[in-house]
């Protein structure tokens, strides 16, 4: 065999080295684990443990075909390869024309092979689609709207209050999906624009939210955790950067979260004397196109860190947010922003009424500090492309000075 | 060829009167004239393996930037929205302009060799085929002079190759970006069914005497799929861009959604059209590797009815199995189940190709050269491909996977593993047969281990991204997701593809001005075009052949003197009708394109408002357009068909002064 193993040899070697060194600076060799936030083979709940399950089945069984098949097509390969040239050039092999009934044990045994994935589908095909009958009465049920890009989350079922004299409202937030754990939970899902899709890997798979279709689906946290989520169907400019988060509580951190998102937005008392005219405010620092804006400390227990986020900020200023309050009304915020209680009701954005207790801005896209806060509302643009938010202060010649986005932001966090 | 159809020839050869001289048929046989009035197979397919190859390097780099931008998280290579181009113009362009047009070169190029045909039925459609192709593929392109000259409102797309309803509408994508896009189709559209007719009706009536249905090789068999795949499925899309069209420009509501229309039909009309394409992409491919497996084992395909009747089994199960596309659309559950079934079941076929293609090299003699590599390495490819396709058939485990970088890394292992493998395998195989030039060994292999090597680096990966939850069309991602290491390696392995690529041209274009030359039949070949000289003559075959036997040359090997004796006969009689009847060339088909080019380009790039100088651009090049494709139509009928005969020497040269003047006009 005059060309391929000794030339093969050389080449593997030389690319398996080039590949080595190419590698070498600071990669993580274990991402074959597939462990990371939105993972799809972790399941955290019953949706998601059945869609695993099935995909273990076929990943099992095309697995034993290919090394079965690929063990046959290996064997030939070096069994009957030419040898040499003279090998080549040597009288034709008998040229037989095929063998029926190899053929046809061949189609039956596909067949067969094809059964044993087509039997767990069609059970998983309607376990998935809807709450199961003898869990129906437990479901509690959210609406989840997709916009250019962010998520709205309206909950029909509980009652917010608009303002002092009772009028109320059913509740709705945003970017962040709060749920009880260990009870179904049926979503419907709807959009006001183009098609998104609805998907927390981890929980189970997406659901597409398509214009003039009733789309819903169910899905359930085994326990209190938090989980990632994205939109899976490409909606435009900003469709990387539209994300969520869900946090699943026990019942009773849900129902204290409930109690407190039913409240009208907090009010921080300004102070009763006129502050001395505060130091000037340093320029935020410059972030680069597309900066990372979320951090590792986070990571290490995101639900803590979303229950951090439910107590009122440490080093809060009631001046600069009494400031901030008077900008959001002055800046048009609230044309787009509503905040409960506050006097704001735009609906073009997310509603803010307890924005300060979220984790994520910008649809889960980076965290909720007042240095990323700031980062966002000084040039929104530049942190998510195309957004409408930039559109606004571009159509409305909006500017913030540094003093004021401080003042905003003192202000956006103290929404608990 | 039947002889009666000949005799019809004959008798009108002397009635024809004197042509005009509008109307003189062109006959330079070299030079830029000849390429732009050529009717003959080999040139125009030689012309869409050009034109493919060109799209298919604008393709990669497309996919390069595409990788380039997601080497590192949070990378800045690309903006958002040029990165949303590059990925809606990467998949249009591999599949519209580089795989589907490679594909019909081949059908051109080869396809009638095959058969023992010497041209094409209608070679004049054949012609404006491919001048519409050209067309269309310029259409689709014109968003770049937006980008590349900073033209306001002219972008190219960024909707997806799919362009989902209502993202594409006027309200979410102001700007010429999606009429371009629209229209390029359209034209593309036009060009793959003229040339798919004209396949079709080729294959059924060119055939030489002998050559039954069940003796065609199987890339004919295979061309006649796709073709019947082509003419079925593209009307679908037609209107889903007919109505897509009328909606942005007109005022329609198909898909708008404030005035009641409903996006999710063109989801369901897209597929429709959608899926088969898939297996237009991928049956020539089969095809292709159902020639080169059986000539380098040295053994007829194993099994070759079973074969073929998968390939069609392929080609009806494709138009059923289109919603599979739509698993997480809440088609609800029976409708779910049903596509999830339809689509486990067309593993069977596909499965049997498989198994007949081991089959064939079991007790084989296997000649490891260039174009079996590439062939063994599709065999290996498109398993893997396919069994991941076998998994997305389970529905509720495909809402994981839809639309996540395991979908990119399933189907590049079809599409490039499968078809491009096979399409690359293809070229390597015939490259002696169209240029009479062999590809060195060294080259060739060590081209197909980068290519192989580079292909899976990048591909391979994907599918643990995508389980580990990223999605697809994504220009940006977190570096704490898990992601960064497969993506960067995924990028490595692109740009050691692309350096594969690149290789694998150089090559080609090396071989082709200074290459090894090879006589006659150089892989021991098994099918007809082997039987003839390369490069091939203009009339393909001195004598039309009679078949015996499914591998016809093999058989006209192992049988020459009843073959030699026959060929005698033949020539005879076919002197006696005149000589070799060869088509005219003509400049009419090239003037109908033109006009499509024009009013295409008029109807998209100008603005449509009333009171804007815009509108009488927009209508009055449309009129124009509209007006040289008739005119181009209206000389093109008035020129004739009855094209003239050629009279060789021994050596086939074409005898001056002696028959071959008489069709240049003079009649």
């Amino acid at each position: 065999m005059r060309f391929v193993p000794s030339f093969l040899a050389r080449a593997g070697r030389f690319l398996a080295a080039l590949a080595g060194l190419l590698l070498l600076p600071g990669c993580d060799l274990n991402f074959w684990r597939m462990d990371g936030h939105q993972s799809t083979m972790i399941a955290e709940g019953p949706v998601a443990r059945s869609q695993l399950s099935l995909f273990y089945v076929t990943c099992w069984v095309t697995l034993i075909i290919f090394i079965l098949v690929g063990g046959v097509l290996a064997y030939t390969m070096w069994r009957f390869r030419a040898r040499t040239e003279a090998d080549e050039r040597a009288e034709p092999p008998p040229q037989s024309h095929g063998n029926p009934l190899v053929e046809i044990s061949l189609i039956g045994a596909s067949v067969l092979a094809l059964v044993i994935i087509a039997v767990p589908t069609l059970t998983a095909i309607w376990y998935t689609h809807d709450v199961p009958e003898a869990e129906k009465k437990n479901a509690y049920e959210v609406t989840a709207t997709g916009h250019q890009w962010w998520f709205k989350f309206e909950y029909p079922s509980e009652q917010a209050a608009v303002d002092t004299a009772g009028a109320k409202t059913p509740l709705v937030t945003g970017n962040e999906l709060v749920i009880p754990a260990g009870r179904p939970v049926r979503i419907n899902v709807r959009t006001v624009d183009v098609i998104h899709s609805f998907w927390v890997p981890k929980l189970g798979g997406k659901i597409d939210m398509i214009p003039n279709r009733a789309n819903f689906f169910w899905l359930q946290a085994d326990k209190p955790g938090y989980f990632w989520g994205q939109c899976a169907e490409y909606c435009g400019d900003s469709h990387a950067v539209m994300r969520f988060r869900v946090i699943a509580l026990d019942e009773k951190d849900f129902a204290a979260w409930k109690e407190k998102q039913l409240a009208l937005a907090r009010s921080v008392a300004a102070p009763a004397a006129p502050v001395a005219a505060a130091a000037p405010v340093a320029a935020l620092r410059a972030f680069k196109t597309n900066e990372v804006g979320v951090s590792e400390a986070f990571d290490r227990n995101p639900l803590e860190a979303w229950r951090a986020k439910q107590a009122v900020e440490k080093d809060e200023n009631p001046a600069l947010v009494a400031q901030g309050r008077e900008l959001f009304a002055t800046k048009t915020c609230n044309a787009c922003h509503a905040v409960r209680g506050h006097g704001a009701m735009g609906v073009q954005g997310p509603d803010l009424t307890h924005f300060g207790a979220r984790t994520t801005i910008g649809a889960g896209l980076i965290e909720n500090n007042p240095e990323q806060l700031r980062r966002w509302i000084r040039d929104p643009e530049s942190v998510k492309p195309g957004n409408k938010m930039a559109k606004a202060y571009r159509d409305n010649k909006i500017t913030l000075s540094d003093a004021e986005q401080v003042a905003l932001t003192a202000y956006l966090l103290s929404l608990k | 060829m039947d002889t009666t159809a000949k005799t019809a020839y004959l008798t009108k050869e002397d009635a024809v009167p004197a042509q005009p001289k509008l109307l003189a048929h062109p006959t330079a046989k070299t030079g830029l004239m000849s390429w732009l009035t050529t009717v003959d197979h080999k040139r125009i397919g030689f012309l869409y393996g050009v034109f493919a190859l060109f799209f298919f390097l604008v393709g990669g780099v497309e996919a390069l930037l595409i990788r380039a931008q997601l080497m590192y998280p949070n990378g800045t290579v690309l903006s958002a929205q040029m990165y949303n181009t590059m990925f809606t113009m990467h998949g249009t362009t591999m599949i519209f302009l580089a795989v589907m047009p490679l594909s019909a070169a081949f059908f051109n190029y080869i396809m009638p060799l095959q058969i023992g045909a010497r041209d094409v039925a209608f070679p004049r459609l054949n012609a404006f085929s491919l001048w519409t192709f050209v067309a269309g593929a310029i259409v689709l392109n014109l968003g770049w002079i937006g980008p590349i000259f900073g033209v306001e409102g002219h972008n190219a797309p960024d909707v997806g190759w799919y362009g989902y309803s209502p993202l594409t509408s006027r309200q979410f994508t102001p700007g010429h970006s999606v009429d371009y896009w629209v229209m390029g189709l359209q034209l593309l559209g036009v060009a793959s069914i003229a040339a798919s007719l004209n396949f079709i009706v080729t294959i059924i009536n060119m055939r030489a005497p002998g050559m039954t249905m069940m003796r065609l090789p199987v890339f004919t068999w295979m061309t006649l799929v796709t073709a019947f795949l082509i003419v079925l499925s593209f009307p679908a899309i037609t209107i889903a861009l007919v109505e897509l069209m009328m909606d942005r420009n007109f005022g329609t509501v198909f898909f708008e959604v404030s005035g009641g229309g409903m996006p999710i039909l063109w989801q369901h009309l897209f597929w429709v059209f959608g899926h088969p394409e898939v297996y237009i992409l991928i049956l020539p491919a089969m095809g292709i590797i159902s020639e080169i497996l059986p000539t380098f084992s040295r053994k007829p395909l194993f099994g070759y009815p079973i074969v073929v009747f998968s390939g069609a089994c392929i080609g009806f199960l494709g138009f059923a199995v289109w919603s599979h596309h739509m698993f997480t659309t809440g088609m609800g559950t029976v409708a779910t189940a049903a596509f999830a079934l339809a689509t486990m079941a067309i593993a069977v076929p596909t499965g049997v190709k498989i198994f007949n293609w081991i089959g064939t090299m079991w007790g084989g003699r296997l000649m490891m050269r260039t174009p079996m590599m590439f062939a063994l390495g599709f065999v290996w490819m498109f398993m893997i491909g396919g069994f991941s396709g076998v998994m997305h058939s389970a529905a509720p485990a495909d809402t994981q996977q839809s639309d996540s970088y395991f979908v990119i890394a399933h189907f590049h292992y079809v599409l490039i593993g499968g078809s491009i493998f096979a399409l690359l395998a293809g070229i390597h195989y015939w490259f002696p047969l169209m240029f009479g030039r062999k590809v060195s060994e060294f080259w060739g292999k060590l081209s197909f281990w980068i290519i192989f090597v580079g292909f899976n680096v990048t591909f391979f990966p994907m599918h643990f991204l995508g389980l580990n939850g990223m999605p697809r069309r994504t220009f940006t991602y977190d570096p704490n997701l898990g992601w960064n290491t497969p993506n960067y390696i995924a990028s490595i392995g692109a740009f050691v593809l692309g350096l594969g690529i690149a290789v694998y041209f150089a090559v080609m274009i090396y071989t082709y001005y200074k290459g090894e030359k090879v006589g006659r039949d150089p892989w021991d070949g098994r099918t007809l075009e082997w039987s003839i000289p390369n490069p091939p003559p203009e009339y393909n075959f001195r004598v039309v052949p009679t078949v015996h036997d499914r591998d016809a040359f093999w058989y006209e090997k192992n049988h020459r003197e009843q073959i030699a004796a026959e060929r005698a006969v033949a020539e005879k009689a076919e002197e006696a009708h005149g000589g070799i009847h060869m088509p005219h060339g003509s400049i009419w088909p090239l003037v109908a394109s033109s006009g499509l080019l024009i009013a295409g380009v008029g109807s998209t790039a100008f603005e449509a408002k009333w009171d804007v100088p815009g509108i009488h651009w927009k209508l009055g090049l449309s009129l124009l357009g509209g007006l040289v494709t008739l005119v181009g139509i209206y000389f093109w009928s008035l020129e004739g068909n009855e094209g003239y005969h050629l009279h060789l020497d021994k050596d086939g040269k074409p005898v001056k002064g002696h028959g071959d003047d008489h069709g240049h006009g003079k009649h």
